[in-house]
């Protein structure tokens, strides 16, 4: 059939006849979106398939804890498992050694099937929260399981990626420590990105670009706030119209509050990592399963592309746990009820009012 | 807990980890930095001494205090050192920070970073270091080359822990957070009774100074590798004799914004039990032995006390406390028995 329809009107759905085809690591999604995964399953199930192709992710570290750094892992290594290329760029003076803690996919699904709570007892048991053991039945998509490669992996954090994926790639590491204006990181972004230009019909390959820590005070660039903000401006707007997604990290306690919201408006999905308090009796009684969290993540603003409709998740807060030290996973907090009133937006917290810090609650 | 902190300086980096770094920060509520900083600068000092350390000399930058200061200290903690030591070596930014003398100076570029640059090129030997005071070279250059100084001391292989002392009051909170995201320990000296703002100068808070001025709250937040934050907190008392840290006498809430707000109040204030025991229940027995009379609208009770018109039937109790609090109770029948143990459910028939 032809490719081409004659519009009789310029209402009328223009339909193709078949979905585009996608290389690996590529799903439909809604509204004409395609998504990439973020590499965790988790997450991905938490924003409705993945990152949209076109938007700009944005993390706000805590600068306790380096947990924005498995994320980003788990990122990168989903890249390039799947062939898409990479731009990392980064304040070390090194960023190819970063690549070398890139985890490796898990090998067998058994391994890390949920086991249930040993404690458990048998006989009657009252299902409180009764949310968390639906478990994975409620799996919609995932992925293609027909030979091809996954969707998304899950990650050992354990075994670091294969090396042959590390050096066959196309991978650009730059260091932006030494930067004294962005021009150059622009030029690379842009040279990078023209490898994926958006036109109807396939998308071979997607482009992931990742900037870790972007505000970071080693670099000289960085009280140049206003450069910095058309520099993310101008990285969103070429990252829209091509097939590519950029996660950029960076730390608000760095930032002037003004920039610090100007920024986190230009992201198409905002999530901010927070670290968690050892030993914190308080916070032991009121979440289960305390002594497992590594952090917390909180989902602020989900990406939508081609909509009007916003995502109202049920839950923002999740807790970022290491099953048996291994792999990422994110569960919701099951914890006393609380005052549904707060409402949500970026800067105050979602539905757990628990912080470390007392009475700042900006995640 | 000063001794956690000084374990973590002596033990030291791991491989392929950046080097512990402490920084120590007052501000003028609780002005103690400089004796915290001198105790763990001696303790540091003589665990590397004592050999404990993998680290084999000690380099202290001196900003705000000549060097001839230390050697003075480390005499008075019993620890005898001359100047030709090799486990310890003072940088001397104190007499002529921007180099005068030698006319090396440009402007903004002094000698600290140069000096230290020299010493960490000679061999494998791992030094610490110890920053007299951060806000002496935040004085002469940006914030963003000192950041990039100490990150790179951080990631250098020969330096095994840093530690600098910081004046909060003295930089804007932009530079304070600076520091703290650089550094893996974060020592924060607090008074222990708060002033409230602008009344330094009353009569009535002087008592409360002098107070502040003896003791303090000394909070740690330690980055653990596993991502979490460690929080310990004790007290402080400065001597003659130098600095005393006791564990804090009572259990202070440190978070206070933990406990969830929940729509149902679980506790109850003083006022507010008893205004719940003074409320009298609506039934026909209290418990007490009397049966009470419940005024019903129908005047059905044979000794009515409420000779009302009909038209205000709100107050029908009298409650020993005039809070705005009724309960307004109209019974079904007049055929049924006060209290009757019958379910009245029973008479469905499901």
């Amino acid at each position: 059939m032809a490719t081409a329809k004659i519009r009789r009107s310029s209402f009328s759905r223009n339909l193709s006849t078949a979905a585009p085809s996608l290389g690996p690591g590529l799903m439909c999604g809604p509204n004409g979106t395609v998504f990439l995964s973020s590499g965790i399953p988790d997450l991905d199930k938490v924003l409705g398939g993945g990152f949209p192709l076109g938007s700009l992710v944005m993390v706000m570290e805590d600068a306790e804890a380096p947990h924005h750094m498995l994320l980003l892992r788990n990122f990168m290594a989903q890249g390039l498992v799947h062939g898409q290329p990479l731009l990392y760029a980064s304040p070390a003076r090194d960023p190819r050694g970063f690549l070398g803690t890139l985890p490796s996919p898990a090998v067998s699904k058994d391994d890390k099937s949920r086991e249930p709570d040993p404690n458990q007892e048998k006989g009657l048991r009252i299902a409180w929260q009764y949310k968390k053991y639906f478990g994975e039945n409620q799996l919609t998509f995932d992925g293609q399981r027909d030979g091809k490669r996954e969707y998304s992996n899950e990650f050992d954090l354990r075994k670091p990626l294969e090396r042959h994926l590390i050096n066959g790639q196309r991978i650009d590491c730059v260091s932006i420590q030494d930067f004294s204006d962005l021009s150059t990181l622009q030029d690379r972004c842009a040279t990078f990105l023209s490898q994926f230009p958006r036109n109807d019909g396939s998308i071979s390959c997607a482009g992931r670009i990742a900037i870790q820590s972007f505000c970071s005070p080693q670099c000289a660039y960085s009280n140049m706030e206003w450069e910095i903000l058309s520099f993310i401006r101008s990285l969103k707007s070429t990252v829209q119209s091509l097939n590519s997604v950029a996660i950029i990290t960076f730390t608000p306690s760095l930032l002037s509050p003004s920039f610090c919201k100007r920024w986190q408006h230009m992201a198409d999905t905002l999530l901010s990592v927070k670290a968690i308090q050892d030993e914190d009796k308080e916070l032991a009684l009121l979440l289960t399963g305390y002594q497992d969290m590594v952090g917390f993540l909180n989902v602020h603003k989900v990406a939508r592309i081609n909509t009007q409709v916003p995502v109202i998740l049920e839950a923002t807060t999740f807790s970022i746990k290491l099953q048996k030290r291994r792999y990422l996973v994110l569960e919701c907090l099951n914890q006393a009820p609380v005052d549904g009133s707060s409402g949500t937006s970026y800067g105050t917290s979602g539905s757990c009012s628990s912080s470390s810090k007392t009475g700042n609650l900006d995640f | 807990m000063a001794e956690s902190i000084c374990r973590a300086l002596r033990d030291g980096a791991l491989e392929g980890e950046l080097a512990p770094a402490l920084t120590i920060k007052d501000s003028v509520a609780s002005p103690f930095g400089v004796q915290v900083l001198d105790h763990v600068l001696s303790q540091f000092f003589s665990c590397i001494l004592a050999g404990k350390s993998p680290s084999r000399g000690l380099i202290v930058v001196s900003f705000s205090r000549s060097p001839s200061f230390y050697f003075e200290l480390l005499k008075i903690k019993g620890i005898s050192v001359d100047s030709s030591d090799k486990r310890i070596h003072i940088l001397d930014c104190y007499n002529d920070p921007l180099g005068w003398k030698d006319r090396l100076a440009e402007t903004g570029n002094f000698r600290a970073p140069s000096h230290e640059a020299s010493i960490l090129r000679g061999g494998k030997i791992r030094f610490s270091i110890a920053i007299d005071s951060v806000d002496e070279m935040l004085r002469h250059a940006s914030v963003s080359s000192v950041a990039r100084l100490l990150s790179n001391l951080r990631s250098h292989d020969q330096i095994s822990s840093i530690f600098w002392l910081l004046h909060s009051d003295l930089h804007t909170g932009r530079v304070t957070s600076v520091l703290e995201y650089l550094s893996s320990m974060v020592a924060s000296l607090e008074p222990s009774i708060e002033l409230a703002n602008g009344q330094r100068g009353d009569m009535e808070n002087f008592s409360l100074i002098e107070h502040n001025s003896k003791k303090g709250k000394f909070h740690v937040r330690f980055k653990k590798r596993n991502g979490r934050v460690r929080v310990m907190s004790e007290e402080v008392h400065i001597e003659q004799s130098g600095i005393n840290f006791t564990s804090l006498s009572t259990e202070g809430a440190i978070n206070h914004g933990l406990v969830p707000k929940v729509q149902f109040n679980l506790q109850l204030s003083e006022k507010e039990r008893i205004d719940k025991a003074n409320v009298v229940l609506p039934f026909e027995h209290q418990g007490n032995g009397k049966p009470i009379e419940i005024y019903d609208g129908r005047r059905s009770l044979v000794n009515s006390k409420h000779e009302r018109p009909v038209a205000a039937v709100e107050n029908v109790q009298t409650n020993e406390d005039s809070s705005w609090g009724e309960i307004i109770y109209y019974r079904d029948s007049d055929d049924e028995m006060p209290d009757s143990d019958e379910d009245p459910d029973d008479d469905l028939d499901i």
